[in-house]
């Protein structure tokens, strides 16, 4: 339908704030040594929870990248992250929104947990509840109820993104999504259409969440959805081994730089890889469960594989969703056969939540740099914890020791709850034909 | 709209809020100078400081009749459900569908795609957790180790933000691409405009859009009242003594589709979608740029993505919330757009309040209506122009559209700006 070329577009800056580091720098380290960040949870007290293992960002001050005191106020723990990754990739591309050029800038992100804070909860519980704690609303209007602004603020739906805005100064199109799972890779995809429409020559894309507190943590835990391996939360997440019994809550953020490929070219830019395609499916299955035999997510990527124009014979090393739930990796798996066929022995796969956990909204934006940095560097980092081979996901894991080898390009899968599925595309900038 | 080869046409739409759940029931009130907005049923509002709102009279069932459904949704998502399927059903897309050949439809499906704007969270389904906090003494061991004796197991599954993208979508087999956006105000709207983008761009063939959001409830309220963004009588858009907004619920939704598709199955044509404009302020979460800013340069965009000069506008339904800011900043940045020459002006939240999460969609589904009838309505509730807003064309009685398009202006936190252009089919 589209009348104009496709606009190539390039990733030219990464930032990462996740649990097995706080920068891109620490992060790629510790992923390529298969270092895990879990834990027991030091967030709050997890003790009596089913599940007291996470994977925390850790040591993080957000100060040290956010000089507005007054801003961080309003920011929540992943918000924090967010401007945190983003003025890392902004820093490491080298250009910012300057007054002139600020309109042409904009914002796409996976925005994380919608829920509020347990101690503004608690306060509620304090003010307005029946003694059983059923609540009572008149207790809100007493003079005594703490009413603040402020938490109300860090918790609307898009505040990272205004924050973000503004602490940028970035004045174009701006979106926020929120597709569970799939969020973040859904955010990076947006932006790759708004710069492709012309809407922008320039985007901040990734994806933010902290649900490792306990609100958060309860609504995995009702669902049985988070491994319970407490007394080994390093070896928990473990994608595809035939033992794997959930996955392991994380947090963190990741931001790219978007920008044209011709100006970064001209401004002698350090390209990391081409965004070139995205993909975007519902499987229309069931809420939480993933279909069997990979129908929804086999869409995904052949669209993402069509928009890049190209087939899975460029595809050297995917990214996989692999959330270390029996159903995700074998459906995962399922998809990843119809698609690539014969060819499945050949191309490198590992899911890097087994070193970092499930980052949920961030996870999608986060594993996009993952396959940037792979691209860049000519090797796959490890799918940690696999011992015991699962008949249903015999795909090509990298085990043991990262892989070294030229990527021609990489493919990465979020598959998120309510069933939105988001692949993307990432070409070698020398593969890139002029 | 820039770079289509072909008209992105709209076939169906479906609404419910405090005024009504059919366009043509909500029109009447309207035209009638209507207004939906009263004292509240879902508390007891005695010793509130703010007892109005808008809600929705419908009872569940009425709107979603599916009684397990109800199990695994919320409020909010029961208003995105029933708007989409109207839509869907108004469209007769769906049942376009399941005439065809067998060996056809799972094509079709992956060619309808979905985008639903969402309100995100809400304050009250967190209350589930209030008499485990009490069996817990507040102790949070004691919180972990009562869960799941105390909170359904559903509870993650019932308030996902993106469960009216994951029902609409099983239940119609949905299965093109898609998006939940979560941008607070925005959110409706931009579905609508991220729906006609990825038709344009070839990812699917029709698309359903969606808007929902309850944000009446007592915590929302409370806050938004002390943010001193509340009326304690009844939003009066560009009046001299507005003093607030107030709040609605419900959802609005639109199936757009390419021109030759609904041609070539004959489909009921309501109208167009023309272009859009989004940008964000930089101005942070709450504060607005004093000069309309963003609503002009969402404007220019709009007018230039659609292929539009001032002149060719009809109508503005314009975002007018009835609070201060907003108001005189949105006058500001109107006129900065269009000069001297301003087509009649209008907004809706006078008669069913700020639908927040749904507001921009609705207010295309009624500014469809609106055209339709060649009528823009007024806004009753309007009798005295603010002086610092000066000369300016809102409708403080009924009167005729320039021409049969409108402009939609949306506004949110985070200093976003959407508008949307539209042709009703006349």
């Amino acid at each position: 339908m589209s009348s104009t070329e496709k606009r190539r577009i390039a990733v030219t800056g990464i930032g990462l704030v996740t649990p097995v580091g706080n920068t891109t720098a620490e992060t790629w380290s510790g992923l390529l040594a298969g270092k895990s960040g879990a834990g027991q949870i030091e967030n709050f007290d997890a003790s009596g929870f089913s599940t007291t293992i996470g994977a925390e960002v850790k040591g993080f001050d957000p100060t040290e990248s956010v000089p507005d005191p007054k801003l961080l106020k309003f920011a929540s723990r992943s918000h924090g992250f967010a401007l945190t990754a983003a003025a890392e990739a902004l820093a490491d591309a080298g250009i910012a929104p300057a007054p002139e050029d600020s309109h042409r800038w904009g914002l796409a992100v996976g925005a994380g947990m919608m829920s509020v804070a347990y101690d503004d909860l608690k306060v509620v519980h304090d003010h307005a509840t029946d003694e059983s704690g059923y609540f009572e609303p008149d207790g809100l209007v007493s003079e005594e109820f703490p009413a603040n602004p402020v938490n109300f603020c860090r918790w609307q739906s898009n505040a990272g993104l205004g924050l973000l805005a503004k602490q940028f100064g970035i004045r174009g199109y701006a979106t926020s999504v929120h597709t569970a799972c799939a969020s973040g890779g859904q955010a990076i995809g947006s932006a790759l259409k708004a710069m492709r429409r012309g809407q922008c020559d320039y985007m901040l894309a990734g994806g933010f969440d902290s649900m490792l507190n306990p609100i958060g943590i309860s609504g995995f835990c009702l669902l049985g959805a988070l491994s319970t391996d407490n007394d080994n939360p390093t070896g928990a997440s473990r994608p595809f081994d035939e033992t794997r019994n959930g996955f392991v809550l994380g947090e963190g953020s990741g931001f790219l730089v978007l920008e044209d490929w011709d100006k970064a070219v001209e401004r002698g830019a350090s390209i990391y890889a081409e965004l070139a395609g995205d993909g975007n499916s519902l499987s229309c299955y069931r809420i939480t469960d993933s279909p069997p035999d990979g129908n929804g997510p086999i869409q995904a990527i052949h669209q993402a594989l069509g928009d890049a124009d190209t087939t899975m014979e460029e595809i050297d090393y995917v990214n996989a969703h692999g959330t270390s739930t029996q159903m995700n990796d074998r459906s995962e798996c399922a998809a990843m056969k119809a698609v690539f066929g014969e060819r499945i022995d050949e191309v490198q796969v590992s899911s890097t939540k087994s070193c970092m956990g499930h980052l949920i909204a961030a996870a999608g934006a986060v594993e996009a740099a993952v396959c940037c940095l792979a691209i860049r560097d000519g090797v796959a980092p490890v799918n940690a914890n696999y011992n015991n081979p699962d008949p249903d996901c015999d795909v090509n894991l990298v085990t043991g020791e990262p892989q070294h080898g030229k990527i021609r390009a990489a493919l990465t899968n979020s598959l998120g709850f309510g069933g939105s599925n988001s692949s993307l595309v990432f070409r070698n900038p020398t593969e890139v034909k002029a | 709209m820039k770079n289509a080869s072909e008209k992105i046409v709209i076939t169906g739409s479906g609404i419910v809020c405090g005024a009504g759940a059919t366009p043509d029931d909500i029109w009447s009130k309207l035209a009638a100078g209507e207004t939906a907005i009263g004292p509240y049923s879902q508390w007891d509002g005695d010793n509130w400081p703010v007892k109005i709102a808008s809600e929705v009279q419908e009872n569940n069932r009425t709107l979603v009749p599916d009684r397990k459904l109800h199990k695994t949704i919320s409020r909010t998502d029961m208003f995105g459900i029933y708007a989409a399927e109207k839509a869907i059903e108004n469209s007769g897309v769906l049942a376009h569908r399941d005439e065809l050949p067998e060996d056809s439809q799972d094509g079709f499906n992956d060619r309808t795609g979905l985008f639903v704007g969402s309100g995100g969270g809400n304050y009250t389904s967190n209350y589930d957790y209030l008499p485990l906090i009490t069996e817990a003494k507040g102790e949070l061991p004691a919180f972990g180790a009562e869960l799941s004796n105390m909170v359904t197991p559903m509870w993650l599954l019932k308030n996902l933000p993106n469960n009216v993208l994951c029902h609409v979508g099983i239940r119609g087999q949905l299965k093109g691409t898609n998006a939940c956006i979560t941008n607070q105000c925005s959110s409706g709207i931009m579905a609508v405009a991220e729906s006609a983008c990825a038709i344009v761009n070839g990812e699917a063939d029709r698309i359903v859009a969606a808007g929902h959001d309850a944000p009446f409830e007592p915590e929302m309220v409370l806050y938004y009242h002390k943010l001193g963004l509340m009326s304690s009588d009844t939003p009066r858009p560009f009046d001299a003594n507005r003093s607030g907004t107030v709040f609605g619920e419900g959802a609005a939704s639109l199936v757009l589709e390419k021109e030759s598709d609904a041609n070539e199955r004959s489909a009921n044509v309501l109208g167009e979608f023309l272009g859009f404009g989004c940008c964000s302020e930089a101005t942070g979460i709450l504060d607005l740029d004093p000069e309309g800013d963003g609503v002009f340069r969402a404007i220019e965009q709009c007018l230039e993505n659609a292929g539009l000069q001032t002149f060719d506008v009809g109508m503005i339904c314009a975002h007018g919330n009835g609070t201060d800011a907003s108001d005189l900043s949105e006058s500001i940045g109107i006129r900065r757009a269009f000069g001297d020459d301003i087509p009649p002006v209008t907004g809706f939240k006078w008669a069913y309040g700020h639908l927040i999460g749904s507001s921009g969609i609705a207010d295309i589904v009624m500014s469809l209506e609106a055209l339709k009838q060649k009528a823009v309505p007024a806004i009753p509730t309007c009798e005295e122009i603010d002086p610092r807003i000066g000369e300016f064309p809102v409708a403080t009685t009924s009167t005729n559209p320039r021409s049969n398009v409108a402009l939609v202006i949306c506004r949110g936190f985070g200093g976003m700006n959407v508008v949307v252009a539209i042709r009703a089919n006349s």
